[in-house]
């Protein structure tokens, strides 16, 4: 009742004009972005790109409708990253952290509360992202005379929902990540720019130089999960390392945060 | 209506602070309310809370601010207007936040600490940043809200606005308490000046005398007698002049301020009785 009852109050947050479709806008052009993009480069494979080559063919199998936004999972998590960790650090950055703790004392319902409602406005970002990108491969299907039968078999509803799901968990994930990180700089744009930096720099950089480190890098194994599993970490593998990860972080930050004096 | 008064960084907004459950004392105990202050969810939803400047979101209007605390309170959305309209803020509730005058943000901030229909209102330097006319707004709001039967507890630096609306004050000195008490009481206990001036200048120096023979101090002052007392000998000096054939033709009395009481008291007991609760940011 309680976690509801935060969960509630942040929804008054987050459904302010500026946030709402200022993020929705974005996740629906990054999917239509990517979708665009990887119809438009099928069966012309840049130099140095042959990993991530799509052929037209495989844009014709029941998967092809949702490839696009696979390719721009790693962003939805990012947008969703910052978002999470705006929302938290923000509260500490504004002070208004004083007058939530006033109404609700209980920290780790506060803070449970609030992260569901992220999740929820994320999901609903994510369900837009995936009409955009579902509109916008069926455009480019008519642009490309690709076949778009397979789509709707039931193999591709199939594709679709996996996607939606592995997607969404992803981004679940990146949120988690995002209020963990807020909750403990306490800064919105310090820690949205450690996050940035962490995620598409240090990570990256990591594991092209440290043989498999990608099985073990939170952000690495969100983006193996995203894609359902990738040639070197199993998805199930990949759900379990970060779920153990985000549930140490978790119990940790909420730990730290009920113990520690609020001086914002 | 109490004050907590104290000079910059005497411990007053660490002390609210605990109070409120934000802070988590190192040692000592203490109640609000009847339960443990270290148990704030079981007395928090009876007490308003304004920390320091009102903190709010600033891309919100005034309602949805309070509609933040209301959802997260379980307090019904009805209750915002009462306090919107309490605080005088109904015209301007729709407008955003960031758009708001400090003395309006100072009164949405205390519109979000009436929400929850407190029996405790603690308000840190309410009166922070406004001019006199939101300084006198603030103050008549506070009386208001007395006048309801909420408990305020008040703290500020400045003592002399505390002293108009307080009938009680707990007085700190770097983390330790000074007095606790009835304004008028620390007051009375603290003696007051006397101004006598005789009819003639040259009666000045026997009036000194006598004065001084009941072992008072006194001192001339242009051409008045300032003569430091307890409130209420004024009688006694007028007797004591007009027995010696000394006419005065002017003898007032003036109570110390609680300002001066301040500096009395901290200046001559800098190693006051210890508040139950300290705290490592005080010690």
């Amino acid at each position: 009742m309680m976690v509801f009852r935060a969960f509630r109050s942040e929804w008054v947050k987050l459904r302010r004009r500026t946030l709402l479709a200022g993020t929705y806008v974005a996740l629906v052009v990054i999917a239509a972005f990517f979708t665009v993009l990887v119809f438009a480069r099928a069966g012309h494979p840049a130099r140095g790109d042959r990993d991530r080559f799509v052929s037209l063919a495989e844009l014709a199998q029941p998967d092809g409708l949702v490839l696009g936004l696979s390719r721009g999972a790693v962003l939805l998590g990012i947008v969703a990253f910052g978002i999470a960790a705006a929302q938290m650090a923000g509260e500490f950055t504004l002070g208004t952290i004083r007058q939530l703790l006033v109404r609700q004392p209980r920290r780790s319902t506060l803070i449970v509360g609030k992260h569901f409602a992220v999740l929820t406005f994320l999901a609903g970002a994510l369900v837009l992202a995936m009409v955009s990108a579902g509109v916008s491969a069926t455009a480019m299907a008519n642009v490309r005379h690709i076949s778009t039968s397979a789509w709707t078999s039931s193999a591709g509803l199939a594709d679709l929902a996996r996607t939606f799901a592995n997607i969404s968990l992803a981004t679940a994930g990146y949120a988690t990540l995002g209020i963990l990180v807020g909750l403990v700089l306490r800064s919105a744009v310090l820690s949205v720019m450690v996050g940035l930096v962490y995620l598409l720099i240090f990570e990256n950089v990591l594991s092209s130089i440290v043989s498999g480190a990608g099985r073990w890098l939170p952000g690495q194994l969100l983006n193996t999960v995203a894609s359902g599993g990738d040639n070197t970490t199993h998805f199930s593998t990949a759900v379990a390392t970060i779920v153990i990860y985000l549930g140490i972080g978790a119990a940790a930050g909420l730990a730290m945060f009920a113990r520690s004096d609020v001086t914002a | 209506m109490c004050g907590l008064i104290g000079p910059n960084g005497a411990g007053k907004t660490t002390t609210l602070r605990m109070l409120l459950g934000l802070v988590r004392p190192t040692s000592g105990s203490g109640t609000v309310l009847g339960h443990a202050l270290t148990a704030p969810a079981a007395y928090l939803s009876s007490v308003g809370a304004l920390i320091e400047s009102p903190s709010c979101y600033p891309t919100l209007s005034g309602r949805a601010n309070l509609q933040v605390l209301a959802r997260l309170g379980g307090i019904d959305d009805s209750k915002i207007s009462t306090v919107l309209e309490h605080v005088g803020l109904t015209e301007r509730a729709a407008d955003l936040y960031r758009t708001y005058s400090l003395g309006m943000k100072q009164r949405l901030g205390i519109a979000a600490a009436l929400l929850p229909g407190p029996m405790l209102l603690v308000l840190d330097e309410p009166g922070n940043g406004l001019d006199p006319a939101g300084i006198v707004e603030i103050r008549v709001l506070m009386r208001s809200l007395s006048d309801l039967g909420i408990t305020i507890l008040v703290s500020s630096h400045l003592l002399a606005e505390v002293e108009q609306v307080c009938d009680h004050i707990i007085m700190i000195s770097s983390g330790r308490l000074v007095f606790q008490g009835n304004v008028t009481d620390l007051l009375a206990s603290q003696g007051a000046e006397l101004f006598a001036r005789p009819e003639y200048a040259h009666d000045l120096g026997a009036l000194r005398a006598l004065v001084e023979s009941t072992g008072r101090v006194a001192r001339i002052a242009d051409d008045t007698l300032v003569v430091t007392a307890d409130l209420g000998w004024a009688g006694e000096l007028n007797r004591l002049a007009a027995a010696s054939s000394i006419t005065l033709v002017h003898l007032s009395e003036r109570r110390p301020t609680l300002e001066e009481a301040f500096f009395s008291l901290t200046g001559e007991k800098p190693n006051g009785e210890s508040i139950a609760v300290t705290n490592r940011a005080l010690s």
